[in-house]
């Protein structure tokens, strides 16, 4: 079932492109979006969490069109949104914080509300530090207050914009904890430089470049697009489109191999990066 | 074209018009509540409250009259208004000091009803402050020596004043998107309060544009004659802040008819009310008359009550009091000698009402005999100035006489005037102009003021010192050479057997 469908968004600021006749569908399960600094990911979440409209294309979410102040409505109040850099007010505590945002959802039901509040700070492990004043509270911490806040009031659809930048790998294996629960039952748009997060957590993966989606399809897929392009070899290889020294001290190649080269089993990132090498994006690893 | 299924529009269970109205109330409880704790606003409400029980535990010695004790609650919430003005603003901008603003634009609740729970935020401040206000008024009206009537209109500027300070603050978040805006408007109003209203003067007619206008005068007016148009202002001032509250909700994107209709609707009742209150700054020639009447011939509104040998006429709000001045009256008596004794006495309530309630005139002495002023104020240093003016009448027969004396017989008038009192001392320093015990001084009574030589005051101060039964004694023994005209302060304190003083009697 399509929760998510957008058609032909565009999306200019001045000159540039950062959205080029984007069109998408989107299911239950956690969908996970690649793309390099400037790929237009951060403004595809924005158009599809109502922040900005688009130029040109429609979407919908659950059959609602956002076009309409109606229709906007209606996508706000089945989207859970966390935003690359999410704001917060430091001198509310954890409680307060997220209390406010299910207020700005409409949950008006106080007793109710507050249930939520504490049910979504349990989830994020926030349980024990709900009364604690946000500027007291670690960035990891804070990222999860957002979490907590994008999944108060249980959304069907949920954005998430990078949520793990910045967060040490305890912290990111805690939030993808929490990611794939929150993809159990509902539709997650996961934004992400970590092609690992992905690996783990998504059933699909789009990868964008130049504002337009280069790829779509399953974590294996794009794993198999490097599939007899990456190999090993003792000296790096110019003909390589990419190539580094690995821990063992040999090289890893990827891009068309010379004859005779030892292959090696390709990875997602190796998938990844030859895309955006066939989407005209500067590959660097 | 794909044929995977799209999921149709499903039931939000929280789509209903009555639930987005939930979630502004909910919104605006949260908000309030952080208000109402808020550094600015805690401050100034325990300020406020120290204020009232300052101000009230000693205001009007005791003795207030309702139709100016409501005026003076108005005062105290100008400092409150000016906290929630500040905290409102904050609170507007908190969004986009910390860059939450496009998130909470993705929210279900639009900025505009994000304002619109911001303004209704300030109502329990404003609820809290009339609470302020009616505590401050009812302390007054509960006071046994209290006379007269509030105005509930009166009694509605301080709370609206909260009100139209707090919408302010919304408005300027709107508009200036800039955490120094709030502070600048707090000073731009203090500035305008304290200075503005003082060129303009307080009954004038563009006085009236600013909140709060005191009108701090003279001694109070009967509530028919204040002459305030107290019900046109709190109007204008309601309209006013209702009109400033759905300019800000318009500024935040609420363009609906019925916002629209809000700031018509409002600004209608704003400039109603101050064409009403501009209209009612100046005086009809029906309350010229009523305070002309008052003022020149008191007798023909005024009702008289008997009280043992004398006569007391009021205002029909004061008669009340008769009880008190009787006393008084009753006291000084008590302490004459001769016909003076048993001589009754009328006394009556004058005022000078004609310059309205920012005049301080002063009244004219009577000169009929046996008459004695009273004003409409009590207690404090109207009770020996009164205690004076009786025993001055009773003494020089009338008002104008005694207002001319200057012989010895002033030692006699301060004698009865001081001589009952549980303080004597206190009361001469308190009925004397310059607060003194020693030396000349003018001695304040409610019509003219007498004036006490240096050897008078020696006299006096003597005779405050000696038995009150010994000199009463002496005084009744010698009431008719005490009070013969052109008697010397030396033979009177011969008389009373103290020390005469060096100087000889010289009027100044």
């Amino acid at each position: 079932m399509t929760t998510v469908s957008a058609s032909g968004l565009c999306l200019r600021y001045g000159r540039n492109h950062a959205l080029d006749e984007v069109s998408l569908r989107l299911s239950p399960g956690v969908t996970g979006l690649l793309g390099p600094n400037g790929a237009g990911k951060t403004s595809l979440l924005r158009v599809l969490a109502t922040a900005v409209p688009a130029d040109r294309g429609t979407f919908t979410v659950l059959g609602h069109d956002p076009a309409t102040a109606r229709g906007r409505q209606e996508v706000r109040r089945r989207l859970g949104y966390l935003p690359q850099t999410p704001g917060f007010h430091p001198d509310f505590t954890a409680f307060e914080f997220v209390d406010y945002v299910a207020i700005l959802k409409e949950l008006t039901d106080r007793a109710g509300r507050h249930r939520e509040v504490r049910r979504v700070l349990e989830e994020v492990g926030l349980g024990d530090v709900r009364g604690r004043r946000i500027k007291k509270l670690s960035g990891g911490m804070r990222q999860r207050v957002a979490l907590a806040a994008a999944l108060v009031g249980d959304p069907a659809f949920l954005v998430l914009d990078e949520p793990t930048v910045g967060l040490d790998p305890e912290q990111r294996m805690r939030f993808r904890e929490l990611i794939a629960r929150a993809g159990e039952g509902r539709t997650v748009l996961l934004s992400t430089h970590q092609t690992e997060d992905v690996a783990m957590l998504c059933h699909r993966v789009l990868v964008m470049a130049r504002g337009a989606i280069r790829f779509d399809g399953t974590p294996a897929e794009l794993t198999a697009v490097a599939a007899g392009r990456v190999w090993n070899s003792a000296e790096r290889d110019p003909g390589a489109k990419a190539g580094w020294r690995t821990g063992t001290g040999s090289f890893r190649n990827i891009g068309d191999p010379p004859a005779g080269a030892e292959p090696a089993e390709p990875t997602l990132e190796d998938g990844y990066l030859l895309t955006l090498d066939g989407a005209g994006a500067e590959v660097t690893a | 074209m794909s044929a995977v299924p799209v999921a149709a529009p499903v039931d939000a269970g929280r789509a209903a018009e009555p639930g987005r109205w939930a979630a502004v109330a909910a919104l605006a409880r949260f908000e309030a509540r952080r208000l109402l704790l808020s550094a600015p606003v805690l401050f100034a409400f325990t300020l406020y409250a120290v204020w009232i029980v300052w101000r009230t535990r000693s205001s009007w010695d005791g003795y207030p009259v309702l139709q100016d004790a409501d005026r003076a609650t108005q005062g105290g919430p100008l400092l409150v208004g000016l906290a929630v003005l500040l905290s409102a603003n904050l609170a507007v901008l908190r969004s986009r000091r910390h860059g939450t603003e496009p998130y909470f634009g993705t929210l279900v609740a639009e900025p505009w009803r994000r304002t619109v729970a911001h303004v209704l935020a300030v109502v329990p401040a404003v609820l809290l402050t009339a609470l302020g206000v009616a505590a401050q008024f009812t302390w007054e009206a509960l006071k046994p020596g209290a006379v007269g009537h509030g105005s509930p209109a009166e009694l509605a500027v301080g709370p609206l004043t909260v009100l139209l300070f707090g919408a302010a603050g919304v408005l300027a978040g709107r508009l200036v998107p800039s955490p120094v805006a709030g502070p600048l408007l707090v000073v731009v109003l203090l500035f305008t309060l304290v200075l503005g209203a003082a060129p303009m003067g307080g009954g004038e007619g563009s006085g009236w544009l600013l909140p709060v206008v005191t009108e701090a005068g003279g001694d109070p007016l009967p509530s028919g004659l204040l002459g305030r148009p107290a019900a046109w202002h709190a109007l204008y001032l309601a309209g006013v802040a209702l009109c400033v509250a759905c300019l800000a909700v318009l500024a935040a994107g609420g363009r609906s008819p019925a916002v629209r209709a809000g700031v018509a609707g409002a600004l209608a009742l704003a400039v109603l009310g101050g064409a009403g209150q501009s209209a009612g700054a100046s005086p009809s020639p029906e309350l010229t008359a009523a305070r002309e009447r008052a003022s020149v011939s008191p007798e023909k509104e005024q009702r008289c009550v008997a009280r043992g040998r004398s006569t007391y006429c009021a205002f029909p709000e004061w008669t009340a009091r008769a009880g008190s001045w009787a006393g008084v009256v009753e006291r000084v008596r008590s302490l004459a000698g001769g016909a003076a004794a048993r001589q009754p006495l009328l006394v009556r309530q004058r005022i000078e009402a004609r310059y309205g309630l920012d005049s301080d005139s002063a009244l004219d002495p009577l000169t009929a005999p046996h008459q004695v002023t009273v004003g409409t104020a009590w207690g404090g240093n109207r009770v020996p100035e009164f205690s004076t003016a009786v025993a001055a009448v009773l003494v020089g027969g009338d008002e104008r006489t005694a207002g001319g004396m200057c012989d010895g017989r002033m030692v006699t008038v301060m004698w009865l005037s001081l001589g009952w009192q549980d303080d004597p001392m206190g009361a001469l320093r308190r009925v004397r102009l310059d607060d003194s015990v020693t030396g000349s001084a003018v001695v304040l009574s409610p019509t003219d003021p007498l004036t006490m030589t240096a050897g008078q005051t020696d006299v006096v101060r003597e005779l405050l010192g000696r038995p009150r039964a010994e000199v009463t004694r002496r005084v009744k023994e010698h009431w008719g050479e005490l009070t013969a005209k052109g008697v010397t302060t030396a033979r009177v304190a011969r008389l009373l057997g103290v020390a005469a003083p060096e100087e000889a009697d010289r009027c100044e």
